[in-house]
């Protein structure tokens, strides 16, 4: 693994410089039921595919981001910062 | 005045420009390493660092190839697996029990542990390579380097000149790197280039665009463009540079080499590939032998045999690759059986086959084509920002001799690969056990897997694999290429041995005072202080952990992680991400807490202190300070709050604690340290002894006490006044080992020592500390799952009953069978005998004083204890 990992603030940057944090998950409404917040806590997606996932850059700007990543070829196809307070009613799941 | 090196404790005298190998055999050594497995005495084959025969130890480091390795001053050479000497290796009789030692014999005779284990030491001593280094002596220093080009062309050769000057005189920024002592390639040795060499070197070195690295092997082509390249001794100071490039694309340029010819006994010393000769003569000025025979096909040999008469050397004769029957000789070759004829010779020049160097190409996801016409596997299909230049794409190559490969008279002594000592036999009779694809060949028999990683023997194991299957080349196919190839030493890869070291603002302090240090994460912390009267380290801690009980001790804790939250949404944020209420929290008090994740797991613990309606105060574990605050800054994106955290650990911290502690702080600030004015679990901003100063009362060792938290730059001044305001009380700085003997007492939990990455709070039985009638939290709904369940293990109190004392991590049995573990126990000096912190199973626990801890391998009766070792009331704390 040696990829370049684009940083919205800092530009591409060797992955080593980044912490994962694994992929975009929806959290469950503290009234779910059980199987719902076993399935997000317990389960990945693991899909090869391209998929949306957080990833902090721990020697850089020290800043959560995130990719869109492929996970078959490890292209990185987007990256953005999660804007702090979502006008447009957009939730960032965890 | 010539260079001068030892050789095997010999005296030796280098040219200039001579390698390792090109002045030893100058001075008439011939051996230059003994096989792997027969012990057969091997010579110089390629000469061009591709081949496994001159490994040799060079300044202590094994397996060093001789002939790419510049002499220096000095140097200190050794033979490697022989014993007495090269010349004559009693091991060699090895080769005379081969009948015992067929392919794969030691996956079928040593399947027995008895056998192997019985057996793997005499192995271990005879087969192998070079010896590492023994553990402990001064390792020499190697370093890393990153660049960024954005071309790198990699094979200084005439096609990587031709691209570097190309590229250079475009404005385009190019690295070129070359494996080679100089640039040049194969013109260096050529007897009449086409180019003159000089000119395109200084056309290039004029160029400002154009870099280049000198006898730098790339080993590897790796995702995002990134090569591997080792440069060996960059400078004085350091034996093995690591050079990461990143580049935007790769010109590969790495021209060809030569491989053997399959014939009985072709590893004779005396055996050499063509371009090794005409590397002897050219750049070495060496006359490589008297009576030399060629084999060579389509009138390949004229070359050589040119160069060679020149020097006054007879060529006997030149004959073709089909028709060699074997080569002759002991310990050197002495002569030639053809079909042409018998040849009495102490040279053989084979004109092999010419292999494109196209290892990193495969790497990159080039195909690999059979050109039957150029007898050679041609790179095809390469991705868009690799391009292949000159004879490595195939450019110029002709055939030179039959492949798959005609076969032999005797296949016994016909090696394939030089590395592992694997014959065309071998091949077959591994093919015979249904190997016969390239992949499993290679696997069973190990060929291509030696250090020249099948750069001699790929396409002859490709041959013999497509001639005994009876398939085409092209339908046999190559195996995988996967870096690092060449191969890389483990020092090069590890790098720089300057580990970073966090020292806290009272690090010197500590020094003065006699500390003895431990290491925790990157952290420096005294573990105890040497008393000045010699003592041992346990009566050493029992002086520091009296001195808290009964007086008043100081310890930095300084390594703890802390963070100043601020903002309007703090207590929302707290109350989401910790397990315990913090939104309720006064200003002025403390509040301990612990962070579980999603699954109820317990990540990290700490006290939560409120300075003001939008102000926290946040202590986290040594180890776990950039987890947390990456935590909280996660848990909090998209949330709209309004918090703003700050890692504040460059303050210096400290704890005074004991039964004297307020009349030591008392000497230096006008505060009220009373209960009444500042009670346990309470925090105030004031000023010590002229310092700003959060004092928390809070009490992890179990007695009156303050957690200081102050700016570094005062660290040493408050830290020396502490120590001086507390000389009438006896004061004594404490350690790592008193504190947590401590902590132990009072059954204070270390998160990571006495939990792992498995334990949840209400196993901890810690239940109180997770709240259950807050709307949300992170680990709320795991903890609501497993709160209607009984636990399965518990963490729980206990003391020996005897005199022993257990180590950390002993078995805890129940009626002989396992029931558990410890995770922390000392010796308690108030309880006269040692108690712990235990993980036991539900029904262990309710066993409880049946339990046995196994101490030296007996079993000692414990007791489990519901309650703490020390003041289980906390009286103390409130005093």
């Amino acid at each position: 693994m040696s990829f370049l990992l684009p940083c919205p603030h800092c530009g591409p940057r060797s992955v080593y410089e980044f912490r994962f944090g694994g992929e975009v998950k929806q959290r469950p409404s503290p009234d779910a039921p059980a199987e719902d917040w076993i399935r997000y806590t317990y389960t990945k997606a693991n899909a090869a595919a391209v998929q949306r996932e957080w990833w902090y850059h721990r020697s850089g700007c020290r800043r959560w981001l995130l990719a869109l990543r492929n996970t078959v070829t490890n292209e990185i196809l987007e990256t953005n910062f999660p804007t702090d307070s979502p006008t447009n009613g957009e939730q960032y799941p965890k | 005045m010539g260079i001068t090196f030892e050789f095997n404790g010999r005296r030796f005298e280098a040219a200039p420009n001579d390698t390792v190998a090109s002045a030893l055999y100058r001075a008439g050594v011939r051996i230059f390493s003994r096989s792997f497995k027969y012990h057969r005495p091997r010579g110089l084959l390629c000469l061009a660092g591709k081949c496994p025969n001159c490994l040799m130890n060079v300044d202590g480091q094994p397996n060093v190839r001789a002939c790419t390795t510049v002499v220096r001053q000095g140097m200190r050479v050794r033979h490697q697996n022989a014993y007495p000497s090269l010349e004559h290796d009693l091991l060699s009789a090895v080769q005379h029990l081969d009948w015992l030692m067929p392919v794969g014999w030691y996956y079928k005779a040593l399947t027995r542990p008895q056998v192997w284990h019985r057996v793997e030491p005499f192995i271990r001593q005879v087969a192998g390579l070079g010896v590492p280094p023994s553990a402990g002596l001064p390792s020499p220093d190697y370093e890393h380097v990153h660049m960024h080009v954005e071309v790198a062309v990699i094979g200084g050769g005439p096609a990587g000149l031709r691209a570097a000057l190309e590229l250079g005189r475009a404005g385009v920024q190019v690295l070129l790197i070359d494996d080679q002592p100089a640039l040049g390639g194969h013109l260096r040795y050529q007897k009449n280039p086409s180019v003159p060499l000089v000119d395109l070197i200084n056309s290039l070195h004029a160029l400002a665009s154009v870099k280049v690295i000198e006898g730098a092997s790339c080993f590897g082509l790796y995702e995002g463009n990134l090569l591997g390249v080792l440069q060996p001794s960059p400078h004085s100071m350091a034996v093995e540079r690591l050079v990461h490039v990143r580049v935007e694309r790769i010109v590969v340029a790495t021209g060809t080499y030569e491989t053997p010819l399959v014939f009985p006994n072709n590893d004779l010393v005396g055996v050499m590939l063509s371009t090794a000769v005409q590397r002897l003569i050219r750049l070495h000025g060496i006359v490589p032998g008297k009576r030399a025979v060629i084999v060579a096909g389509g009138g390949r040999g004229q070359e050589v045999a040119d160069d060679l008469r020149e020097l006054g050397v007879t060529v006997v004769a030149t004959v073709a690759p089909e028709a060699v029957m074997e080569a002759v000789g002991g310990r050197r070759i002495k002569g030639l059986r053809t079909r042409e004829g018998n040849f009495e010779c102490d040279l053989v020049v084979i004109c092999g086959h010419r292999v494109p160097d196209a290892g990193l190409l495969a790497q990159a996801g080039a195909r690999m084509d059979w050109d039957a016409t150029r007898g050679a596997f041609v790179p095809v299909d390469l991705p868009p920002h690799v391009e292949a230049f000159g004879q490595v794409a195939g450019e110029s190559l002709v055939a030179t001799a039959p492949l798959p490969p005609p076969e032999p008279t005797f296949n016994k002594r016909a090696f394939i690969c030089l590395c592992a000592d694997v014959t065309s036999q071998d091949l077959r009779d591994a093919i015979g056990e249904g190997f016969d694809h390239i992949e499993t060949l290679k696997r069973y028999t190990t060929a291509t897997m030696g250090p020249c990683q099948g750069k001699m023997c790929q396409l002859n194991t490709i041959g013999i694999c497509a001639r005994e299957t009876q398939r085409s080349m092209a339908a046999t196919g190559m195996t995988t290429a996967r870096p690092p190839n060449p191969s890389v030493t483990l020092g090069a890869l590890a790098g720089a041995r300057h580990h970073p070291i966090r020292r806290t603002p009272l690090h010197y302090c500590h020094g003065e005072l006699g500390a003895v240090w431990m290491d925790m994460g990157d952290w420096k912390r005294p573990r105890y202080y040497q008393t000045p009267a010699p003592s041992t380290e346990r009566h050493c801690v029992e002086g520091e952990y009296r001195a808290v009980r009964e007086r008043v001790g100081l310890i930095d804790v300084g390594t703890l992680g802390k963070l100043d939250v601020q903002g309007r949404d703090c207590g929302a944020l707290l109350d989401f991400v910790y397990s315990n209420r913090l939104s309720d929290l006064r200003p002025g008090r403390v509040r301990y807490s612990v962070l579980c994740d999603e699954a109820g797991i317990m990540l990290d613990d700490g006290t939560i202190s409120r300075l003001a309606d939008d102000h926290y105060f946040i202590t986290t574990t040594t180890g776990n300070l950039d987890f947390v605050q990456q935590w909280l800054e996660w848990w909090l994106i998209g949330t709209g709050w309004d918090v703003h955290i700050t890692n504040v650990t460059g303050l210096a911290a400290v704890n005074l604690a004991g039964p004297q502690a307020r009349p030591v702080l008392g000497k230096l600030t006008d505060c009220d340290f009373s209960s009444k004015a500042f009670p346990y679990m309470s925090c105030r901003q004031v000023e010590v002894a002229g310092v700003p100063v959060l004092l928390l009362r809070i009490g992890f060792v179990g007695e009156t006490g303050w957690e200081m938290h102050f700016p570094g730059e005062w660290g040493e001044y408050l830290w020396k006044k502490l120590l001086e305001a507390g000389k009438e009380f006896d004061i004594r700085p404490f350690g790592v080992e008193a504190q947590r003997l401590l902590r132990l007492e009072k059954r204070h939990v270390i998160v990571g020592v006495d939990t792992d990455a498995l334990t949840n709070p209400l196993e901890a039985d810690m239940s109180w500390v997770a709240k259950m009638d807050k709307p949300d939290f992170i680990g709320k709904a795991a903890l609501a799952r497993l709160r209607v369940r009984e636990p399965q293990q518990k963490l729980v109190g206990f003391v020996m009953q005897g005199d022993t004392v257990p180590e950390d991590g002993a078995a805890i049995l129940v009626h002989g069978k396992l029931a558990g573990r410890v995770t922390s126990v000392r010796y308690s000096p108030i309880n006269h005998k040692a108690v712990g912190l235990a993980w036991v199973s539900a029904e262990a626990e309710k066993a409880d004083d049946a339990i046995r801890v196994r101490v030296n391998g007996r079993l000692e009766a414990a007791r489990i204890t519901r309650e703490a070792f020390y003041d289980p009331e906390g009286v103390r704390l409130r005093m």
